[in-house]
């Protein structure tokens, strides 16, 4: 019998500010955080993003770093969210705990890469940043800042990053490889990254509609969230009190493309379904999903017939909160996580903005009404990645 | 138009890395997608990117290449008509 | 945690610097006199279809080779986990996008590129090559990204969750990126020693199988920059899990490199922790990368399936070739911070 897995903190920045309250009430009052591109040098201005709304230096500031410090975007950003997450779980320092830090990450320093990349191939000034270009990298930048962890991994499954972060995380908890794991992802946004999702012609120039007909395509969006998540005998011996627990989890591959998802959504599927099996529970169980929903038209179909294969017709509300965030690729999977802890918290459905007509090739309308029809129990998180790397979280009640 | 298909089929092998493919290999009327060269949905992004680095032609829609890269003959016919470079 | 599972290295194969495919280097290594060695590749043509490879960067095809190979010699086409390590992913894909963005602005672009630039795409081809559906991740964090793939694998196959894994350790390095790295000094100025590609893959298994290389009895990490201390004790837990003494051990493998603030950390945990041990070392023939770890432990399993340890991976110091070998402990670790334990021992014991 698997340990319980508890989550007794959690930390997060994205489009819709910073920290978890910034994050409840913009979903609450239905505000979302995507936007005109404000602090990403870039021609593409016709594209709407969701930004963090903080610059570096002003990053910076609010963690006392000195200004003359190295550091990359998407590590800020990390010590942000992770701040946040030990705070909350009053982890001060190692007292006896093994804690491990558990990031996903896909381009890293790759802010500053882009920014200095003929520097670096040409003259040694920018050497620093040649160093934090990698994904580990930025997970040591962040692990340094706190000085609290013992284990100190990276996972690299592009947009399910988090969310294998986490799932790796419960399972170092349950075979007492370590006390207190402290895991999501995070991502800043780049030129990289937009003008990649560019050239593959799935971003969307107005603000994404995700499960809509007329779905258009995505909005890039930057930010890091990280959970905390303990074994019930650490949490009882600190004293902690536990938001909610990690009840079940599945990895999976689709192995059908490395940029789109199958007809049949039999990667997305399985996850979900095991997933479901891992927590012994039955779809109907399932109060609540945040979906993957990244607004393509590609993944919101295969997505849609993976929900339908697992839920019937009769599934339970559904929404993207991608709508409010933008997707913030590493980072989502915890970003969305954080969501579903909050939803299951606070008893609420994150409405799905932008949507107005469904799909034709499904019967499902995605929440559009923030409340449950009966008290929310359980909640499940989707997050999949390119090459079909696909992962299915549920957090229930404790 | 003779020029532009044999143009039209040696830019397609550089682009998409044809290695073994001779432009004689590729017959003008020959369906580009599924059967026949077999190219896919990331070849057809390749396509739209060399309508308009070469042709000064710009598709918005994925969907809008799926007609106009038929085959080479068809592919060249658009360029002719529509090229602005 | 009495219920926990076995776990064997049932058969590995490599691409680089040494030649390919094959345990050559343990009785003819090639030696090299040059501060950065390419992998020796194979024909390719043999093995992919043009249409097939015409995407694949060389990272990607070592790793669909590699791997391929390791499951039709183990009979195991489906894994249940497809694990990968690697530290700087397809790192050419991610140059050629990043060197068009750079120089050529943000218009016309092209997406071959970048689909193939993320880390996990060597395991998700891996994935849709054999049409495996199980556990897909993929880890890249610095020296130590192999062993984090290792040690995922580990934790699924004690606790039962998995009965096999596909672990690969692949990175591949370009000239352009040499340049980068040797400015950061960590390529580039070992002292007999070079920067090398990595491409390993490898099938551990619950089940011993007829021809099972050797056991794995355990990964430990530890990140610790400042504190000697931890790391010992991150050796016990590593031992104590095991049931295996410090005294049991007869040979410490390690990654020395020639790169003197990196071998000096070695030098000073070594006296520290286990000082009379007979030294091995691989990257004199392998070279340095990320997950060159990924080759080392090979070499150690090999070692260990044959039992014969060839003198030529000897540390200096040591004396003669040996006909026999015990118990391995493999140490890792780069720039002191992130440091990794693995024990290996003879299927027999």
């Amino acid at each position: 019998m698997p340990k319980e897995i508890l989550v007794s903190g959690g930390g997060v920045i994205s489009a819709l500010g910073a920290g978890k309250e910034a994050t409840l009430t913009a979903l609450r009052e239905r505000r979302t955080g995507i936007a005109p591109v404000r602090y990403l040098q870039t021609a593409h201005t016709e594209l709407p993003v969701g930004e963090v709304k903080m610059s570096n230096a002003e990053m910076m500031r609010a963690l006392h770093i000195p200004e003359e410090e190295v550091s990359t975007r998407t590590s800020l950003m990390g010590m942000m969210a992770v701040r946040e997450a030990l705070e909350h779980a009053r982890i001060g320092g190692k007292e006896g705990l093994r804690v491990a830090l558990i990031s996903g990450v896909t381009v890293g320093g790759m802010d500053k890469s882009e920014r200095y990349y003929l520097d670096f191939l040409e003259n040694d000034t920018k050497n620093a940043y040649i160093a934090t270009h990698d994904c580990g990298a930025c997970t040591e930048m962040i692990a340094d800042y706190f000085g609290v962890f013992s284990a100190v991994e990276t996972i690299s499954t592009a947009c399910s990053s988090a969310a294998n972060a986490i799932m790796l995380g419960a399972m170092l908890l349950e075979r007492g490889l370590a006390d207190v794991a402290v895991a999501g992802g995070c991502e800043c946004l780049t030129k990289f990254h937009l003008n990649g999702f560019n050239t593959l012609m799935i971003l969307d120039r107005e603000p994404c509609k995700p499960f809509d007909a007329h779905r258009a395509g995505l909005n890039l969006g930057e930010g890091a969230a990280y959970l905390v998540l303990e074994r019930e005998d650490t949490l009882r011996r600190r004293g902690a009190e536990p938001l909610c627990r990690l009840s079940g989890y599945a990895n999976t591959c689709d192995a059908y493309h490395q940029t789109a998802s199958s007809p049949n959504g039999e990667g997305a599927y399985l996850a979900m379904a095991k997933a479901l099996e891992a927590a012994q529970l039955t779809p109907r169980d399932i109060g609540y999903i945040n979906a993957h929903g990244t607004g393509t038209v590609n993944n919101d179909l295969s997505e849609g017939v993976a929900i339908q294969r697992v839920f019937g017709e009769s599934a339970p509300p559904v929404s993207s909160t991608k709508s409010f965030t933008g997707h913030t690729t590493s980072a989502a999977g915890g970003v969305e996580a954080l969501i579903a802890v909050l939803a299951l918290q606070h008893g609420f459905i994150p409405v799905n903005l932008n949507f107005a007509l469904p799909m034709p090739e499904l019967a499902l309308t995605p929440a559009t009404d923030e409340q449950p029809t009966a008290p929310l129990r359980h909640v499940l998180s989707n997050s999949f990645g390119f090459g079909g790397n696909d992962t299915s979280l549920i957090f229930s009640r404790v | 138009m003779e020029e532009l298909i044999l143009e039209l089929k040696q830019e397609i092998i550089a682009v998409l890395n044809l290695e073994e493919v001779a432009p004689t290999d590729i017959a003008d009327d020959a369906p580009l997608f599924g059967e026949g060269l077999g190219l896919d949905s990331i070849d057809a992004l390749e396509l739209i990117v060399l309508m308009e680095k070469n042709y000064g032609i710009k598709l918005k829609d994925p969907a809008q290449g799926r007609e106009i890269f038929k085959s080479i003959r068809v592919m060249a016919e658009y360029i002719y008509a529509n090229r602005t470079k | 945690m009495s219920t926990r599972s076995d776990v064997y290295i049932l058969a590995a194969r490599q691409i680089s610097v040494q030649p390919p495919l094959t345990d050559a280097w343990m009785d003819a290594p090639v030696r090299y006199d040059a501060p950065y060695v390419q992998a020796i590749d194979p024909d390719y043509r043999q093995h992919f279809a043009p249409n097939e490879a015409r995407r694949l960067g060389k990272i990607l095809k070592r790793a669909m080779l590699t791997s391929r190979q390791v499951m039709a010699a183990t009979g195991i086409a489906n894994p249940d986990a497809i694990i990968t390590g690697t530290g700087l992913g397809c790192i050419e894909n991610t140059e050629i996008f990043l060197n068009a963005l750079v120089r050529e602005g943000e218009e016309l672009l092209t997406p071959t590129h970048f689909m193939q630039s993320t880390h996990n795409t060597i395991g998700s081809l891996i994935a849709i090559d054999a049409g495996c559906r199980g556990y897909n991740a993929t880890y890249a964090h610095k020296g130590t990204s192999f062993e984090c793939a290792l040690a995922d694998a580990v934790v699924q196959l004690e606790s039962r969750r998995i009965q096999t894994a596909l672990v690969g350790a692949h990175d591949e390095m370009t000239p352009g990126y040499f340049t980068l790295l040797k400015r950061t000094g960590y390529l580039g100025h070992a002292v007999n020693g070079f920067a090398g590609e990595v491409a390993l893959s490898m099938m551990l298994a619950s089940a011993r199988g007829e021809n099972a290389l050797c056991r794995l009895r355990g990964v430990e990490m530890e990140y610790c920059p400042y504190d000697g201390e931890a790391l010992r004790q991150a050796l016990n837990r590593l031992l104590q899990r095991a049931q295996c003494s410090l005294d049991e051990v007869d040979a410490v493998m390690t990654g020395v490199s020639g790169r003197q603030a990196n071998d000096q950390v070695y030098a000073s945990v070594c006296s520290r922790l286990f000082p009379n041990k007979k030294l091995l070392r691989y990257k004199h023939l392998f070279g340095e990368a990320y997950t060159a770890p990924g080759l080392g432990l090979y070499a150690a399993a090999v070692c260990l399936g044959r039992q014969h340890i060839p003198a030529h991976l000897l540390a200096e110091h040591a004396g003669g070739e040996q006909r026999s070998a015990g118990n391995i402990l493999f140490y890792n670790q780069m720039e002191g911070k992130n440091h990794s334990f693995i024990l290996l021992s003879p299927c027999g014991k």
